[in-house]
Formats: C-alpha cells, sequence, structure tokens
C-alpha cells in the first residue's frame, strides 16, 4: 500500500468555472497545509481526494485507493469538511454513533469508539444534547470527532479554523499536532499561512485553481522572503523617481512605465521601500498620484498569505 | 478625523420614481424564472391548446378548409360559450403547473439566504416586495389563460362577422373574470406557501399538494359520507364551477350528488385568499424568530 | 474471467454480512429520521384522513343499524364500492402517489438541501448499497403507513354494518378483497417509490415531473397498451379486487385496460421498479456533492 496522495495531471471544471487545473502532486506523510486565498481550489482539492466530486481530467489516489472505492478508501480516512450542517435533531453522541454504525460495526465497538472520540475533542459532557443548540466551536469539535472516531490513517481539515475563538483555534492546532505526533496523515486546509505553518511539516501554495508552490514549510517560506515584489508608482516627474530608488540595496529593478506616467520597481523589502517612498513625498522630489502593487501573481498572493495583505 | 480625510459623500444624484421601484424585483423574479430552460420551454408549450383551438376556429369559419379537409354535415361542437369555457379550463391547469414551478422558489429562497433583512431594509414596503414578487407570476398565468382567450374571441369574431364579436361581448368578460379570480388565488396561494417552507422544492410539493390532494380527500368524504359538502375543499371543482356560472353556462354534476352553492364557492375563495394574506402578512418581516 | 465466473465470484467472495449490517444501519437511520420525528406528520395525515371519515360514518352505520328495518344488505354492496373508490381514488391515485413522492424524494434530494449527503458519501459503505438501504426505508415507511391506513379504512367500514359486514369479511370474500388492498399498496409503494427515487438523483426539482407523471397516470389509458405499461396504475388496476364503476368524475380516474394476468402484473411491476432501483444505484456511483441553495 502506497503512504502517499497522488494527484496525477487533475483539473476539474464547474461547467465553464476552474475548480484547479492540472494539479500534479504528491504528498507524503505528515501534517501537510493546503494555503490559499478563498476560491483558489483548496476545497475542490479536499473533496477531490474525498470523491465527493470527481475530476474532469487525472486520477486521484489516496494511500493507494481511488475515490472510486469508497468502501475500501473511508477506513484509512476521516474527512472534516466544512459544510457546517448536521442531520436533523441529532445528538452529538447519536452523529458519531449512527456514522460509525455505517462502517458495519456492532453495537458495543460502535458506543466505544464514540465515546473515545468525544473524549478526545472534550465533548463529553454535552454528547447527548442536540447539535443544533451547540455553538459553532462545538460544532467544529463534533465534526472533527466523528472525522476522528474511526481512527483513521489520514485526516483531512478543511478550514477547521474558521470561526473559532482564540482560545478553540489554539486547542485545535494543539489536537492536530497531537494526530500528526501520533503518525497520522494530517491534512489542513487554511488562507492564511502564518495559522498552519507552525505545525505543518510542508505546504502546498495555491492561487486560482493552481498549485504556485509546495514542498518543506522552511524552503517555501524562504522563497516568499526572497522573491521581489513589483510595485507601480504613479508620479510627476518617474524619472527622477526612478533615478533616486536605483541607489537602493533593495530595489533590484526600476522602469519607466509604458505610458510614461510612473514607475516600476521590483524590490526585495517592500517594508523598507514604502518607508523610502514616504521619505521622498516628503522630500517633494515628486508628486505622488497613485501606489500600487503592480503583480497579480505568485508574489502577491503570498503577501496576501502571509498575513500582508489583500493579493 | 481630519477634515481633509473625510472622503465619504452620500449619494444625492437622480432617483427613480418612488412608485415604481418595486418592479425592480419583478424584473429580477422574472429573469429568475426564464432563466430556467423548462420553464420557459413549458410556457411555449401550454401555447398548444392555443393553436388547436385557433385551428378548430378556422376550420368551422373557412369553407375552403372545410372542403379540403372533406368536412360535410353540421359541425360536432359550436363556437359559443362551452368552447371558450372548455379552452380556459384546460389552460387553467397549465397555469396551475407552470406557477407551481415557478412561484416557490420567489420567497422561499430568499427565506433561506436570510435574504428578506436586506429587501426591507431598502426604501421598500412588505406590501411592495410582494407584489414585485407576485407581478411577474400573474404576468405569465396572464399569458397562457386570459390573453390566449382574448386573442381567440378576437380571431372568431373577424372570421364570424356579423357583429358575433358584440353579440357574445359577455364571453370576454367571463375570460376575463374568470382568469382573474384563477389568477389571483394561485399567485396569493403559491407565494404564501412558499413564504413558510424555506425550501424550493418542499414549496412545489406543497403547492402541488394544496391542490390535488384536499380535492381527493373531500371526494372521500363526498363519497363516505353521502353529502355534497366534501367537494368545498375540491378547489380546481370550485373555481369551474365559478367559471360554469361566469360564461352563463349549467355546471354539470361532478359526482352523483347536486353541486355545492355558488356563494360556498366563493366564500371558500375568499377564505383561503384571506388565509393566505394572513400567511404573507405573518411571514414577510424583517426579521425572523429562531428558536431553539 | 467469463460472466459466469464473475457473477459467481461475486456471490461468492463479496462480505454479504458486512453489507447487510451497513444496510440495516442505513435503515435505521432513515426510519428515524422519517417515521419518528414531527417532520413526518403529513405522512400519518395523509395515511389516515379517510380513516377519520370512515369512522364516522361506521358510527352512524352503527346507531341507524339500532333501528328496526334497516337495509343492511344495500349499505353492503354500496359501502364495498365506496371503499374500492376511496382505494383507488384517493389511496392510490393522490394518498400514495403523494406520500412516496415526499418520501421517496426526500431520501437523498433531502439530504442534498440540507447539506447532509457527505456524511453517508464519507462513510466506507458502497453507494449501492446506501441508495438501497434509503430505498428500503422509504419502502417500510410508506408501506406500513399506508397499509394501516388502508387496512384501518376496511376494518372500519366493515364493522359499521355489523353481523353482515362480519360475514362479510370472515365468511364471504371480504378478507380476499383486504389482502388484495394490501397487496396493491404495498407495490404501488415498490413503483412509485422507485420512479421518485431515481427523479429526486436526476432532477433538483423532481417534484414537477412528478405532476407530469400524476397526468400521465391519469391519462395513460387512452394510449395503446404498450405504452399504457409504462404507467404505475396498468399493473395495480388488475390487481384491485372490486371494479370502480365510472360515475361523473370517476370516470376520468378509472383506468380501463384490456385484461392481465395477475402474476404478469405483480412481477411485470416489480421488474420496472427493480430496474429502476437498479439504474438509481449506477447514478449513485457517480453522486458528487455540489450544495446550493434549493
Amino acid at each position: 500500500m502506497s503512504d502517499r496522495i497522488q494527484f496525477e495531471n487533475v483539473s476539474k471544471f464547474y461547467g465553464e468555472v476552474l475548480g484547479v487545473n492540472n494539479v500534479t502532486l504528491s504528498l507524503p506523510p505528515g501534517i501537510t497545509s493546503l494555503v490559499g486565498p478563498n476560491g483558489s481550489g483548496k476545497s475542490t482539492l479536499m473533496n477531490l481526494m474525498a470523491g465527493l466530486i470527481q475530476p474532469t481530467r487525472g486520477q486521484v489516489e489516496v494511500m493507494g485507493f481511488s475515490p472510486r472505492r469508497p468502501e475500501a478508501m473511508f477506513r484509512v480516512i476521516g474527512y472534516c469538511t466544512q459544510y457546517d450542517s448536521f442531520p436533523h435533531s441529532v445528538s452529538g453522541f447519536e452523529f458519531i454513533y449512527g456514522w460509525l454504525r455505517l462502517h458495519g460495526l456492532d453495537r458495543h465497538q460502535c458506543a466505544a469508539l464514540t465515546n473515545e472520540a468525544l473524549q478526545r475533542v472534550r465533548l463529553t459532557e454535552a454528547a447527548h444534547r442536540p447539535v443544533a443548540g451547540y455553538s459553532k466551536g462545538m460544532r467544529q469539535r463534533i465534526r472533527l470527532a466523528q472525522a476522528i472516531s474511526h481512527h483513521p490513517t489520514v485526516l483531512i481539515l478543511d478550514e477547521p479554523l474558521n470561526g473559532l475563538d482564540p482560545m478553540a483555534r489554539a486547542e485545535s492546532i494543539a489536537l492536530f499536532q497531537d494526530l500528526g505526533h501520533e503518525g497520522m496523515h494530517v491534512i489542513i486546509s487554511s488562507h492564511i499561512l502564518e495559522e498552519v505553518d507552525r505545525i505543518s511539516d510542508q505546504v502546498v501554495l495555491m492561487s486560482h485553481g493552481y498549485v504556485v508552490a509546495e514542498g518543506d514549510i522552511r524552503e517555501v517560506r524562504n522563497e516568499v522572503k526572497d522573491h521581489p515584489i513589483q510595485v507601480l508608482i504613479r508620479c510627476s516627474n518617474p524619472g527622477s523617481l526612478a533615478a533616486r530608488v536605483f541607489g537602493q540595496d533593495h530595489v533590484v529593478e526600476a522602469r519607466l512605465h509604458e505610458d510614461g506616467g510612473g514607475v516600476l520597481v521590483r524590490t526585495r523589502d517592500a517594508d523598507s521601500f514604502y518607508l523610502l517612498l514616504n521619505q521622498i513625498a516628503r522630500e517633494g522630489l515628486v508628486d505622488i498620484d497613485a501606489v500600487a502593487p503592480a503583480d497579480d501573481d505568485v508574489n502577491s498572493i503570498y503577501q496576501y498569505l502571509i498575513g500582508g495583505g489583500a493579493s | 478625523m481630519a477634515v481633509y480625510k473625510r472622503t465619504y459623500h452620500a449619494y444625492n444624484g437622480p432617483l427613480t420614481p418612488h412608485r415604481g421601484r418595486f418592479l425592480v424585483i419583478s424584473r429580477y423574479c422574472a429573469r429568475q424564472m426564464f432563466e430556467s430552460r423548462i420553464f420557459s420551454g413549458a410556457v411555449v408549450f401550454s401555447y398548444l391548446p392555443f393553436l388547436i383551438f385557433a385551428g378548430l376556429i378556422y376550420l368551422l369559419n373557412s369553407p375552403m378548409a372545410q372542403g379540403l379537409l372533406k368536412v360535410q354535415g353540421a359541425p360536432p361542437f359550436a363556437i359559443d360559450n362551452q368552447f371558450f369555457m372548455k379552452f380556459l379550463q384546460g389552460m387553467g391547469y397549465f397555469a396551475l403547473i407552470l406557477c407551481a414551478y415557478a412561484a416557490p422558489g420567489l420567497v422561499s429562497m430568499d427565506m433561506a439566504n436570510n435574504a428578506l433583512p436586506l429587501y426591507l431594509s431598502r426604501p421598500l414596503s412588505r406590501i411592495e416586495y410582494v407584489l414585485g414578487k407576485a407581478l411577474p407570476v400573474a404576468a405569465v398565468l396572464s399569458a397562457v389563460t386570459w390573453v390566449p382567450g382574448v386573442l381567440l374571441y378576437l380571431m372568431q369574431a373577424s372570421m364570424a362577422g356579423g357583429g358575433w364579436g358584440w353579440k357574445h361581448l359577455d364571453i370576454v368578460g367571463a375570460i376575463l373574470a374568470g382568469s382573474a379570480l384563477w389568477i389571483a388565488f394561485l399567485t396569493l396561494v403559491s407565494l404564501a406557501v412558499s413564504s413558510w417552507v424555506r425550501w424550493r422544492i418542499i414549496a412545489t410539493a406543497a403547492i402541488v399538494a394544496f391542490f390535488f390532494v384536499p380535492a381527493a380527500f373531500g371526494t372521500a368524504v363526498t363519497l363516505i359520507l353521502r353529502t355534497p359538502w366534501g367537494e368545498l375543499l375540491n378547489f380546481p371543482y370550485l373555481n369551474t364551477l365559478i367559471w360554469y356560472r361566469l360564461f352563463g353556462l349549467e355546471a354539470p354534476y361532478w359526482s352523483r350528488f347536486p353541486n355545492v352553492p355558488l356563494p360556498a364557492a366563493w366564500l371558500t375563495f375568499l377564505g383561503l385568499s384571506a388565509m393566505a394574506l394572513w400567511m404573507l402578512h405573518e411571514r414577510i418581516r424583517a426579521r425572523e424568530v429562531v428558536r431553539g | 474471467m467469463s460472466a459466469v465466473q464473475r457473477i459467481r465470484s461475486f456471490v461468492l467472495d463479496s462480505p454479504w454480512r458486512l453489507w447487510t449490517r451497513q444496510m440495516l444501519a442505513v435503515v435505521r437511520m432513515e426510519l428515524k429520521k422519517s417515521v419518528i420525528t414531527r417532520r413526518g406528520l403529513w405522512i400519518y395525515l395523509l395515511a389516515f384522513a379517510p380513516v377519520a371519515i370512515i369512522g364516522l360514518h361506521a358510527l352512524d352505520m352503527k346507531l341507524r343499524l339500532a333501528h328496526p328495518g334497516s337495509r343492511v344488505h344495500e349499505s353492503l354492496s354500496e359501502d364495498t364500492q365506496v371503499l374500492a373508490g376511496i382505494f383507488q381514488f384517493y389511496y392510490l391515485r393522490m394518498g400514495i402517489f403523494f406520500g412516496c413522492m415526499g418520501i421517496f424524494t426526500w431520501l437523498l434530494r433531502g439530504e442534498y438541501v440540507e447539506k447532509t449527503l457527505h456524511y453517508y458519501l464519507l462513510a466506507p459503505i458502497r453507494r449501492e448499497l446506501m441508495v438501497l438501504g434509503k430505498f428500503v426505508a422509504g419502502l417500510l415507511t410508506s408501506t406500513l403507513l399506508f397499509a394501516t391506513g388502508v387496512l384501518l379504512s376496511f376494518a372500519l367500514m366493515y364493522w359499521g354494518l355489523g353481523g353482515e359486514g362480519e360475514q362479510f369479511v370472515f365468511a364471504g370474500p371480504g378478507l380476499g378483497h383486504l389482502g388484495a388492498y394490501l397487496l396493491v399498496t404495498a407495490l404501488a409503494c415498490v413503483g412509485y417509490g422507485a420512479l421518485f427515487m431515481m427523479l429526486s438523483m436526476l432532477l433538483k426539482n423532481p417534484i414537477v415531473p412528478g405532476i407530469i407523471l400524476l397526468g400521465w397516470e391519469g391519462i395513460s389509458p387512452v394510449f395503446p397498451q404498450a405504452m399504457q405499461k409504462l404507467s404505475v396504475t396498468f399493473y395495480l388496476k388488475h390487481l384491485t379486487p372490486v371494479a370502480v364503476r365510472a360515475e361523473g368524475l370517476m370516470a376520468l380516474f378509472t383506468v380501463v385496460t384490456d385484461p392481465v394476468p395477475k402474476w404478469l402484473a405483480v412481477f411485470g411491476l416489480l421488474a420496472l421498479s427493480s430496474f429502476v432501483v437498479f439504474l438509481a444505484c449506477l447514478k449513485a456511483r457517480t453522486l458528487q456533492v455540489s450544495y446550493h441553495t434549493e
């Protein structure tokens, strides 16, 4: 049996809308984070893994199992989706117990596993209350409990930290870390890299349905840091501005915009560059009309992901 | 905040007239309805009886067509009140199906998405909201009831000549009044049901069941208790009863019992319409009571 | 591997025990959802509404029978006809039809609407088993409720007729009638259930095609027999114990078809339904979850 999650040239289109395009990935054991802005294709990738949707092209395999054989695959997978919905008038206990019965386990085994999972997410006391009355954090935890209740080897968590308060976030992250240390293959999606990079062994960065970077978390972070960003400055005297900024170490490139009304600057240190720009504005060397990130590509996505603002 | 930082300005440009503003809702509803190709197809298909009835009018008024089709002797039917009544009766069922398809999503989707507060936080009253939703439904139902009915009447009047149109002006009145009654009832009931059910699929089922299940139960009551009053639950029957009267015709017996009195039919319709209005009044509010 | 070998290996090597357990788990969950909740109240109403009216009638008959000279004999034949009318007109065409529409449509479409289908799809269970389990649960619910409704209607109708009614049931053709009514009820649930479950898997809003189906069931007698065979009522008509006399509007609802052997009617309907359920199972294998507001 393979110990990897494999995507081979996988594409998914919803009609004319792109979900993910031409994804080829091989995820090793450990904690893997799928990171990207909303709509980047993280959930699509996870749903493809679990067979909730089928690829338009390509093949997916989880630990050697095809999603077309759910009866075998879901013995080793637990998937905590981001759908915050539950069967009507079900209690936390019934929710997990009923689902375990679908595995074909007998009543005693199901009850024991249910109690164990409830204990793990610390919901034992609320177990027999209707899920409809749970708080957002409790609902998130009960879904997590269901996903881990059958002792899977792969745990997929779609935006598990969404809507949680800082306390619940910290608790959840600690739990994921524990599960990872126990040898579980954990895949977490998030739209903020900083949120998950502390616990991740590897990361997959996604944007607009494409995988833009993948690999060891340290390598990706270094790549993010080293990669220059491009800024367009609309101003009255672009030539002077270009000459002034080009003298700085962190500025890689400064060139006049095609329409002659601005300068395109590529810098390795955005913070230092913006400080310099403030200084130039105060000096009155040029009249600045507008400053905007000029690239909508990987760099701006990186900035967004590491918390540098919207791309 | 420093004055120079205050860049926000409220909109003070021209506004559309207040009276017709609810038509924005109608426009969107109409677009939503016709986005479905099935619905558009059904509207087109519902004109099939119109074409058949128009063909019959043409055949009865054209000696050339009769000659071509070798029709001899007296025609088996006449173009009279009965003819238009049968047409409207058939179209009434098409109207019911179109209404069941189009209307359920109109309010229930807003409920499901918690969109009512968004609508009603605009300068838009609850009545305007309902009117905006009802108008496209009524328009579609008109397009398959009185509009083709009046067209058939005009066709017959122009082909028959000899003042046929003036002599049978009561038919137009009956078509318009009968259609108006059915359209108003269908629209009110479907919007009311739609406002009480969050899911479109259930709303559709509830609307269909409203017209068929009580009818069956009413007939069961009639059969078991040997009384005509069970038919008060048979709304399509009550509507037909009223239509017969509007067309100046004697209604045939529905079962072996006499028909229910006409005022009872009118009262039932009025009562149900009042109930539908009350349901809309209760549900179309900018707040929601959350239980549990 | 030849087809015979494949079938042999499927029969011998499949984990039937596990599959049975899993299917029973689905059935249990579904029964809990549809039968034992307030949401299922409408099915009870649909199934038992005529029972209340027949109960009133039975009481009335009992009171009248207390007076000497009442003509029970006439009432017996009339009430037998009325019961047949109620069964064909109310139960078969409306109650069971709409009941199955609601129950079987909601089995899968309801999971979409409530955004809970993924819980089933994320369990280690063959999707065909999930569909079969849901179908069996729907069948149990609908058959249990409507058969009980029919049984109570039958019992009350003849109870009201006193000794003559008892005679008809226990010493006459009564029990045969009851058996036939119950068989037709169960078969109607199978037929309509399979159709509605399939429709709910193909369409976002299967109710409108349901109305068209209702129309088809009503007008199919005017079509050639080959086409009539595509309607559920075609098969059921030949199994009902009492023919309903066409009378007034009832004429519109009375199916007139050439005689069909009873065994053919039963197996024809079962074969048609099995084929539809088989298609539903195939469709389930490619089922995808894409929730949106419906």
